[in-house]
């Protein structure tokens, strides 16, 4: 039991941190533009961003089965009852609150910085690196708040994961079956672990926010 | 600073290096995968698990991927071409999709039987009956009159069909009614709300076998478990090759293992020592009976 728990727990850091990844490579391009906008249409591109927050898990998870299905208009790729399903699925339910936190980090440090910089004399280039420099530890932040998140979230998982085992089952899925199989010892156990991972992960966060 | 920005790329490579490394492990398809969707009581019981690993054992590259969800949704997976194989117990639904095309190869494989749990104080008092049908009236009764409460799984599966068919067969509608309570959710969560609620369900006896065994529905038990319309039949079929890309020959393979001596022994013997009871029964030697019977099944 116990080489079993060690891989769903292995499985569902992999998955939600590639996921976190994922989204963080699209996400920082595309907030880093939006800030540069100077038009009405930057707050209500956030404002969409900021309500996505909610979007609900099992909303994403359906839309996805519904494309990634062998009848769907991606069924060809044979991505359905993969870990990367749940990888593509978890990075896009977490999109909108990695922009909604980077739009933050980065607005704050744009308006702290960027002005200054060029009066100061640097060009262009040394400014960018001095924001870089400045947001680098707050993306940190963002992502490990946008883990816990995904490795959180049942809907995606379940519904394009398949809870296969040894193969697509984390912690969440694990711990749905467990009480499905009426084994409620072995879903606190997985709980508990799930829980330690996201406290210690909001903990790094929190400790990362106070040094900078 | 600069000792935290290596920090942080030498964390994100050693992420990405691992989750490569485990990826390539994990998700090259060097062993042969069999996709199969299926009823939820087939799995919780670890019966399906059980048939797996000893398949494996003659089959070591084989690897088996159980997908479990209610009856009807394993039929609609079938349906999309996502599996290549699937167990079910709702013959009237089965039906529909070998009509469609989408299922081929049918075989019975076991079967058991659905009872009705209930509270052990019993206020309809249907215990001992030895008609689902009269049970049902009289929970009918009861829950008209504020007595009691019925929890139906209300999710298309296997057992929600049964129960349908037996209210259609006792010539009650109890949808809508406020005694009758549609949960939405699995055998298992279904049987702990009739448990927290002291209400009346209709249960296949595995998963009942299985929870009881775990000591969480201290308040249920058996009321009716005899009388026409409570056999449970489990069926597999393959999904059609002419219709998706199915992995035919690796599912007729597992078919006839769980339908070999081997296989049914496996079927009849599992959960006899843990439960004190068998959960299923193999149908080896019964097919033609367990055929007929099934037939009758596809009238509601």
């Amino acid at each position: 039991m116990y080489t079993e728990i060690y891989g769903i727990a292995l499985r569902s850091l992999l998955i939600s941190s590639t996921a976190t990844l994922l989204a963080l490579v699209w996400s920082i391009p595309f907030t880093a533009k939006l800030i540069s906008i100077r038009h009405r249409s930057k707050d209500i591109i956030i404002g969409i961003f900021n309500t996505l927050i909610g979007l609900p898990t099992v909303l994403v998870g359906l839309v996805l089965y519904l494309l990634f299905s062998y009848s769907g208009p991606l069924g060809f790729l044979e991505l359905l009852y993969t870990p990367y399903t749940i990888i593509i699925g978890e990075s896009i339910l977490i999109t909108p609150l990695v922009i909604s936190l980077l739009y933050e980090v980065f607005s704050r440090a744009y308006n702290e910085y960027w002005e200054l910089a060029l009066t100061l004399g640097a060009d262009k280039l040394q400014a960018y690196k001095l924001i870089i420099r400045e947001v680098i530890s707050d993306i940190f932040v963002v992502s490990l708040i946008s883990f816990s998140r995904a490795i959180g979230e049942l809907g995606v998982a379940l519904i394009v994961g398949g809870n296969i085992k040894g193969y697509t089952r984390v912690f969440t899925t694990a711990i749905a079956l467990e009480i499905e199989k009426g084994e409620f010892e072995t879903a606190i156990i997985l709980g508990l672990l799930l829980f330690i991972v996201v406290l210690s992960v909001i903990l790094t966060a929190r400790i990362i926010k106070r040094r900078v | 600073m600069k000792k935290f920005l290596m920090i942080l790329i030498i964390l994100v490579t050693i992420t990405t290096v691992t989750t490569i490394v485990y990826m390539s492990v994990f998700g090259k398809e060097t062993l042969r995968v069999l996709k199969v969707s299926t009823t939820t009581s087939l799995y919780v019981t670890g019966l399906l698990e059980k048939l797996a690993e000893e398949f494996r054992k003659e089959y070591p590259n084989v690897v088996i991927q159980f997908i479990a969800v209610g009856t009807g949704r394993a039929l609609e997976i079938a349906s999309k071409g996502d599996v290549d194989m699937v167990f079910v117990h709702a013959p009237s639904l089965e039906h529909k999709y070998i009509n469609r095309g989408t299922l081929v190869d049918g075989h019975i494989i076991a079967y058991n039987y659905f009872v009705i749990v209930g509270p052990k104080d019993d206020p309809a008092g249907i215990k001992g009956l030895n008609n689902p049908v009269k049970a049902l009236r009289r929970i009918y009764n009861a829950g008209v009159s504020g007595m009691t409460l019925f929890i139906s799984r209300g999710d298309n599966s296997g057992t929600h069909i049964r129960e349908l068919a037996l209210w259609r067969k006792a010539g009650l509608n109890p949808i809508g009614q406020k005694w009758y309570i549609e949960s939405g959710t699995g055998m298992s969560k279904t049987l702990m709300i009739a448990n927290e609620r002291k209400a009346y369900t209709l249960s296949d006896i595995g998963t009942y076998l299985k929870l009881k065994g775990e000591g969480i529905l201290g308040r249920l038990e058996v009321l009716v478990d005899k009388g026409e319309g409570l056999i449970n039949i489990y069926s597999a079929y393959i999904v059609n090759p002419e219709k998706y890309k199915v992995n035919y020959e690796l599912a007729k393979l597992f078919l006839e293992f769980v339908l070999s001596r081997k296989g049914q022994k496996i079927i009849n013997e599992y959960g006899r020592k843990l439960f004190g009871r068998p959960l299923f029964y193999s149908a080896y030697g019964k097919e033609n009976e367990l055929k007929e019977l099934w037939n009758t099944l596809l009238e509601h």
